[in-house]
């Protein structure tokens, strides 16, 4: 955009609207090499007789695991205030999601008795164990005093504070216990989360609360190419993958008092606007984010891993990757050096009531503080470019308990 | 008498007796040329619903003074000159007893249209005689920057028009007077609207780009769903909240009023002047056609006041704009994409005509819940289809040669 002729003489600063033209020249040398493959990035390979062991010393499967390709996410709230449900709900889910992560079935399909009732839905037999994954997680509700568990609460569970551009739907918001399967076929996570809401019911302890099916993981894990959301961008290039900062940034150390090696998940369902985004020239959408599409190279750059220049400035001075783009305030060195795991799917569930495609990311993140997603959102719930394209419009917050060891169960160390 | 003479009359001494009978119709003469312009005045009146009368229908080619006048015409508040559907001048927030506003335009031969939306005849042809206004030369590089300043001057109308509106809502509310303060809420919103693309993204000098405190867009035009709790609620949905939600002015509302008023003045000042790419008439013609999905058709934007449907009018008639003064400039470049254009711009037009209601405030019915389940989805669609084929204008009229 040229137009800034009087807002140059009145000494006002346009956000980012002026690097549009800078960044197009950019652009188109930038094209020839995004079509070619570096020789060093990763190929995936999906094998569905893969399986990701459930039992263990360290964190949960499902966080450190690369991600699969489908998720079934579901929340659910306690409809019990007796801690001894709630203990028989773990102990049960954990041992049907070791079953089914070793691609067995969790009980009977079909009963031999005439009016036997099938346990097992059966609808995932023969599939493999696809990776499946199925992470269990607790809201700030569990450690209230109903329930007798406060003193057990991990240090930094809370409700998240109010961020920028929150925009919430109810139905689609908190929960007190949260279940995210993953695995690389859709109908495995299915029925993972299918057969667990039915425990769930069985025990009384809890009902379902809100849910999305996600495809297409948005995030990539150590030894995976980066993926794409569904706006057509790289958007996990510089994600967390390597132990040190797992270690440094993910797993809790002595947090809770009763079993290190947890962490904070939140879920955040973000809705796109899908038609706006795609009729918007090329050139704004790589400054929304700050990469180019295809490469997913910095608009400093020309590979996708080259380190963003946030200082560099055109001849003009202004940022080349523009100061509200998504990458500029997302990156950790703009923002003290956190970092947190993103583990995000794309989800779409039809058209909405308006003729809309109805479709967006659902947003996963782990942390081993839930500041350190309140300090990112902050900034970028305020003041980024994509704000224009997308709304969060469900939130919620669980603390993962470490992965249990085998003929152990989820959270056991809560109840004495 | 009368019948029988004017039969036999010829029609322009017909004509010219009707004049000096003074019945104030239209008259087959040239305006008057004073101090270099051909002055032409345009009265609005209550009568049939609500009229415009011009005391001359035709003027020499050259510049032309249109002088306004409401005299009692409550339901009529602007008065446009338009060509082949581009706004070339126009006044706004008329009503009775105000002083007499007037704007000057120098027009080429040809027809024009004095258009007052809301009478009960909206048109009225004005010709103008004599050489046609030349057309640029320079191929389509010229034609199109032409239509850019054309463009220019119509921001530069928008910015004036929202601050006298502006005005009036503070005053209103300043008076306490509730009822006022809502018809004249509806008034201002679509001038912010028409240009929104235009005017939002400014920073405030020594504000980070990255803070809403500075951002003028924010503290003018911010809606709940996208507050920053650490800048607060400002501007006109905080106010519209106050006046639709809560049913009161209290001095937090006379406040925010006032901070209103110098929000959009400074902007006003900001905005006037800005030179305009041909790219970014078509870009912003996009995002405003971008916000009418984002905002209007949910009925996100107006969730008090549920004035949508006012602010779903500002953007098109903005984006329409926009697309007009790049007209001229893409008939040489794609004729066929120039039309599909249009024809979608008229699709969505006839599609809004359903919803006017001109004694509603802002002129279009309010978008209900039960409305918004019924219509929304067709609304969108329309939009839709005139979306896709916009967006493409940019890059054909940036790379033009």
């Amino acid at each position: 955009m040229s137009k800034d002729r009087a807002s140059t003489s009145a000494k006002l600063s346009r956000r980012g609207l002026l690097v549009g033209a800078a960044a197009s020249p950019l652009a188109a040398i930038a094209l020839p090499a995004a079509a070619e493959t570096r020789p060093s990035e990763p190929v995936d390979h999906v094998n569905l007789n893969m399986e990701v062991p459930f039992y263990g010393s360290g964190g949960q499967a499902g966080v450190e695991t690369p991600p699969q390709r489908y998720i079934h996410f579901m929340t659910f709230d306690l409809t019990t205030v007796n801690p001894r449900d709630l203990q028989v709900l773990l102990a049960r889910w954990s041992a049907a999601i070791a079953q089914m992560a070793k691609g067995e079935t969790i009980g009977q399909v079909e009963p031999a008795r005439e009016h036997g009732i099938g346990f097992d839905t059966g609808e995932a037999l023969d599939l493999g164990p696809a990776s499946l994954t199925v992470t269990v997680g607790l809201g700030p509700e569990v450690f209230s005093e109903r329930l007798g568990l406060a003193a057990m609460k991990p240090q930094f569970l809370r409700e998240l504070e109010h961020l920028p551009s929150d925009a919430f739907l109810p139905q689609f918001t908190g929960g007190d216990l949260s279940l995210q399967a993953c695995a690389d076929d859709p109908q495995v996570a299915y029925h993972a989360i299918r057969d667990l809401a039915r425990i769930a019911k069985d025990t009384g302890a809890a009902s379902t609360r809100w849910t999305v099916m996600g495809f297409g993981r948005a995030s990539a894990g150590r030894n995976q190419a980066t993926p794409r959301n569904l706006l057509g961008y790289k958007d996990g290039t510089r994600n967390i993958a390597e132990p040190e900062d797992f270690d440094r940034f993910v797993w809790t150390r002595d947090d809770p008092v009763w079993g290190g090696m947890g962490s904070y998940q939140v879920a955040r369902k973000i809705k796109m606007h899908i038609e706006n985004w795609d009729v918007d020239r090329v050139s704004d959408q790589n400054n929304v984010f700050g990469r180019f599409k295809v490469s997913g190279a910095p608009l400093t750059g020309t590979d996708e891993f080259d380190t963003p220049d946030f200082g560099k400035t055109d001849a003009e001075g202004n940022h080349v990757i523009p100061r509200t783009s998504h990458i500029s305030l997302a990156a950790h060195e703009n923002n003290d050096g956190i970092k947190i795991l993103r583990r995000s799917y794309n989800y779409t569930e039809g058209i909405n009531e308006v003729g809309l495609l109805s479709a967006g990311l659902l947003f996963i993140s782990y942390q081993n503080d839930p500041a350190h997603f309140e300090r990112l959102q902050q900034r970028l719930g305020a003041a980024d470019r994509l704000n224009e394209y997308i709304s969060h419009i469900g939130s919620a917050i669980f603390f993962v308990p470490p992965a249990p060891e085998e003929g152990h169960y989820i959270g056991q160390q809560m109840f004495g | 008498m009368t019948r029988t003479l004017t039969s036999k009359m010829p029609l322009p001494l017909a004509v010219a007796l009707a004049g000096f009978l003074g019945a104030g119709a239209a008259l087959a003469e040239e305006a008057p040329v004073e101090n270099g312009a051909s002055q032409v005045a345009i009265t609005l009146t209550g009568d049939d619903g609500g009229s415009c009368v011009l005391d001359y229908d035709s003027a020499k080619a050259g510049p032309v003074t249109f002088s306004v006048t409401n005299e009692t015409a409550t339901a009529l508040t602007e008065v446009e000159l338009l060509n082949e559907n581009r706004i070339l001048g126009e006044k706004e927030n008329l009503a009775p007893g105000l002083p007499t506003v007037s704007f000057t335009v120098t027009l080429g031969g040809g027809d024009y249209q004095v258009y007052c939306p809301g009478a009960g005849t909206e048109q009225v042809a004005f010709a103008v005689t004599g050489a046609p206004a030349p057309k640029p030369t320079g191929g389509v590089t010229a034609i199109l920057a032409e239509g850019t300043e054309g463009y220019g001057n119509y921001v530069d109308g928008m910015v004036d028009a929202m601050v006298t509106a502006v005005d009036r809502l503070k005053a209103d509310i300043d008076a306490g007077d509730l009822d006022k303060a809502k018809e004249d809420y509806a008034a201002a919103r679509p001038f912010y609207e028409r240009i929104e693309s235009d005017v939002e993204g400014f920073i405030m000098p020594g504000f980070d780009v990255t803070s809403n405190e500075g951002n003028l867009d924010y503290l003018i035009d911010m809606r709940e769903s996208n507050l920053d709790p650490a800048v607060g609620w400002h501007g006109f949905h905080a106010i519209e909240r106050d006046l639709f939600g809560k049913g009161e002015i209290t001095d937090e509302t006379k406040d925010m009023a006032a901070e209103l008023q110098t929000n959009v003045t400074h902007l006003a000042e900001v905005a006037k002047g800005l030179d305009f790419m041909p790219e970014d008439l078509a870009n912003g013609a996009a995002s405003l056609l971008e916000e009418v999905q984002s905002g209007k058709i949910s009925g996100e934007e107006e969730a008090f006041s549920h004035y949508d449907l006012v602010d779903f009018a500002g953007n098109v008639e903005g984006a329409e704009q926009a697309f007009a003064f790049l007209q001229p400039g893409m008939e040489e470049i794609d004729p066929e994409l120039t039309k599909q254009v249009n024809d979608q711009f008229a699709k969505v037009k006839v599609l809004l005509e359903d919803y006017r209601d001109p004694n509603a405030p802002g002129g279009y019915v309010i978008y209900t819940a039960e409305l918004r389940a019924s219509d929304a989805a067709k609304l969108s669609r329309a939009i839709q289809s005139l979306q896709e084929p916009l967006s493409t204008i940019a890059e054909k009229v940036a790379t033009a040669q």
